[in-house]
């Protein structure tokens, strides 16, 4: 299997081959870009291992985005589970597309990795041939095309691409059903309903940049403090107009007991009054 | 099914319950996964030798693929002439051992005589066959009472063998494959020590199930020899130090709490009043 | 109540012979980097179910003079990639003239397992090497070409009995007082042969030996420490 297969270029329209008729009586098949699917005589028995094998990584996660008044904080935990056992507390669910374009990870992680890596080769042949950057209404339908050609096919992503282009800031959800959603405020993974509670009541579209990113956090955090499946480091980053910046990448047990003291504080503080 | 209600509340009186036996069935079949017991993936044989019996056993319980106990006694007391190696689900074969030799100490009260090897052996295949399998236990039984040396295998559904020389468990067919080549009829009882010992040996190196140590049970005309841990082929032979300075792990809150100064220690004896 | 199951429910018709080409051989990888070397370790048993198949399947595989990959999973699909890697990083050579860096193979391998991302390789990789930097790197993969750089990477089935311990004493996980001395290779050997000798206490799938390939930027070398047989 080698890389030529990337140099190919990507053609959203080409797959007009339904799933059936893919598995229908060839051993193996190469559809494009190089993906290897598998052979089908009775094939009960290899889809449960294949799967089984395939989805043992990153599966429990929280993420968040929200657009305010001077950006778009992003903010992620960086727990990656195999079942009951964690098998890793510092992921990078952040992937840098390229300075001006950020993705989420939550679902497959090499899912999340490849395709997004993918996306920023494509994003930058774009650059190449238009000279200009990619929008990110642009850059997020490139992938969701993707995961709509793939739909059926078992991948799993819950993703958000966020950036600046020429029209502001902006924010996609993308996940491997072909769902595309633009939005100003957006939670994907196992611990979204957490965040969602913390992130719709703290959010004000005329936050400050540290109190945007301290909503985040506090998020992501609580998120951490309920979701079994989520924890870790919690990884907050800003996109302004000049492109993204990484603000923050904290042990959420710190933040907990850091947390705890404010409130000690905040209890003292009152009794005294 | 029993309704848990005053009325018809029976105080429990021993042996197995069934209550939760349609429902757990179904729950199977809904996804639900039971508990999984601790089993002895294991290599247990005997042989018959001029003057009694060599049982042995290996000493690894396993659950599933972790090592559960590396020094765990698999050759169980049945009567003080006859000696039982277990294999299987590791709390059916010490209960059903346990149980069958309780009985037949009583038995031996009341009759004031020594048990036979075959009393133990139809005592063990009745219960193993009343539950059809479900009490997994694969035993080998072995001892000498006075119709001279006798050597068993009994099967978790109850079936059983008499044969000068037997293996069981996951590692019986590495034990076999020694017994076979080695075994002679009216061996000494030094030749039939080292031939248990090379069975099961070779159960504890190719058989992943089967580890540790070698135990061995010598059972003769009027003696028992216990040889816990005969041979250990299996010593650790790395270790680092490892030094955790104090203060390592976070303290977030501490409590003192003043116990009573002295401590008292009744020493009562508390045993069990037997017949003689 | 009673619960009621028809028999049509309970048999499916027709049989069908399962497709399974998936067997887990057990054995356990290990991975430490340090500043200027890296050490990659792998038991040598090679086993399924009940039965050893051999007591001396390597699972270390040298990439470069300066990189090596260990691998846990399924031996027939590690060393079908173990091969395919060398092909490609023999071509490399042929066109460039220099052996691929160590954060190329990185990548590379994650390209080739998500290749398969529908038939996926039963293999679970630690890529272990000297950066660029001349600094020690390992990178942890799951089956599938998810892939990071790891302070200390286990894989396996003794995993789980030696990341958390690794976790703590080369990352220093859940410690209030991290020492300001960095591992030595000293330290690190000593904790891969003790994490070894514990797994093999406790897990039935690794044993027989541990084969430790220790990178500098002098070179590879190898060791070997017998395990327990049993």
């Amino acid at each position: 299997m080698s890389l030529s297969f990337l140099d190919k270029s990507y053609n959203a329209f080409h797959d007009d081959q339904s799933f059936e008729e893919a598995n229908s009586n060839t051993l193996t098949l190469y559809k494009e870009p190089g993906l290897v699917v598998p052979p089908t005589f009775n094939n009960a028995g290899f889809r449960d291992q294949s799967h089984e094998i395939a989805k043992k990584f990153a599966k429990g996660t929280t993420t968040l985005g929200f657009v305010f008044n001077k950006g778009i904080v992003i903010a992620v935990d960086s727990r990656a589970s195999m079942g009951n056992y964690i098998s890793s507390q510092n992921v990078k669910k952040v992937i840098e597309i390229n300075p001006y374009l950020l993705g989420t990870m939550a679902g497959g992680a090499a899912d999340c990795q490849f395709w997004e890596r993918y996306l920023g080769m494509q994003c930058r042949l774009y650059e190449l041939r238009n000279k200009r950057r990619i929008t990110v209404s642009a850059a997020s339908k490139l992938l969701v095309n993707i995961m709509y050609s793939y739909k059926g096919y078992g991948l799993s992503m819950g993703t958000m691409v966020a950036g600046w282009d020429h029209t502001g800031p902006n924010l996609f959800m993308v996940d491997n059903d072909g769902t595309r959603l633009k939005g100003n405020r957006f939670s994907v993974g196992s611990g979204s309903m957490f965040a969602y509670g913390v992130l719709d009541s703290g959010y004000r579209p005329d936050l400050t940049e540290e109190q945007a990113c301290e909503l985040g956090r506090r998020a992501i955090y609580h998120a951490t403090h309920r979701d079994s499946m989520s924890g870790g480091i919690i990884n907050v980053y800003l996109i302004r107009e000049d492109g993204w910046h990484k603000i923050s990448s904290t042990d959420m047990d710190h933040l907990h007991w850091n947390y705890v003291e404010d409130k000690k504080k905040e209890i003292a503080d009152r009794n005294k009054l | 099914m029993s309704n848990l209600n005053e009325e018809n509340y029976e105080e429990e009186r021993g042996g197995f319950v069934f209550d939760n036996v349609t429902r757990n069935m179904f729950m199977e079949t809904k996804g639900y996964q039971a508990p999984i017991a601790m089993k002895t993936g294991t290599t247990i044989a005997g042989v018959i030798f001029k003057g009694g019996v060599v049982l042995g056993a290996d000493t690894r319980a396993t659950n599933g693929p972790i090592v559960a106990d590396k020094n765990c006694s698999k050759i169980h007391f049945i009567a003080p002439n006859v000696y039982c190696c277990g294999a299987g689900t590791a709390a059916d074969t010490e209960n059903s051992t346990a149980l069958i030799s309780s009985k037949l100490a009583l038995h031996r009260y009341s009759t004031g005589r020594q048990t036979r090897v075959v009393t133990a052996m139809t005592l063990l295949k009745r219960m193993l066959f009343k539950y059809q399998g479900h009490v997994s236990a694969a035993l080998v039984l072995g001892g000498v009472d006075l119709d001279g040396s006798h050597l068993y295998t009994i099967y978790p559904h109850g079936s059983t063998d008499k044969l000068p020389f037997v293996t069981m468990g996951s590692g019986s067919l590495a034990a076999m494959a020694i017994f076979e080549e080695r075994f002679k009829d009216d061996m000494s009882e030094e030749e039939a020590k080292s031939l248990v010992h090379a069975g099961i040996s070779a159960g504890i190196f190719n058989d992943l199930g089967s580890g540790s140590n070698v135990d061995l049970c010598v059972i003769r005309k009027d003696s028992v020899e216990y040889l816990r841990g005969y041979d250990q082929p299996n010593e650790r032979n790395y270790r680092t130090s490892y030094v955790i300075p104090r203060g390592t792990t976070a303290t977030l809150s501490s409590t003192e709490e003043v116990l009573s100064k002295q401590l008292i220690i009744n020493e009562l004896d508390d045993r069990m009043e037997v017949a003689p | 109540m009673t619960t009621h199951i028809s028999p049509q429910m309970a048999s499916s018709g027709t049989q069908h012979g399962k497709f399974e080409p998936y067997v887990n051989n057990g054995g356990t990888t290990l991975a430490i980097p340090g500043k200027d070397f890296v050490i990659a370790a792998g038991d040598t048993r090679l086993s399924t179910g009940y039965s050893i198949h051999t007591r001396q399947s390597s699972k270390v595989f040298q990439l470069t003079d300066k990189c090596v990959i260990v691998t846990a999973g399924m031996q027939s699909d590690a060393s079908t990639l173990h091969k395919t890697m060398h092909a490609r990083l023999v071509h490399y050579e042929h066109a460039h003239g220099k052996q691929m860096s160590t954060e190329a193979i990185g990548q590379m391998l994650s390209n080739m397992l998500y290749g398969r991302r529908f038939f996926p390789y039963y293999t679970f990789n630690l890529v272990a090497g000297i950066d660029s930097k001349g600094q020690g790197v390992v990178y942890g993969y799951d089956a599938i070409g998810s892939y990071q750089s790891v302070e200390v990477g286990a894989m396996g089935t003794g995993q789980s009995l030696i990341q958390p311990l690794l976790d703590n004493q080369v990352a220093y996980k859940n410690h209030q007082l991290v020492p300001s001395k960095e591992l030595d290779l000293e330290r690190a050997l000593s904790l891969v042969k003790d994490s070894f000798t514990s797994a093999g206490e406790r897990d039935i799938y690794t044993g027989d030996s541990v084969e430790i390939a220790i990178i500098t930027q002098e070179g590879i070398k190898y060791e070997t420490l017998q395990l327990k047989q049993d």
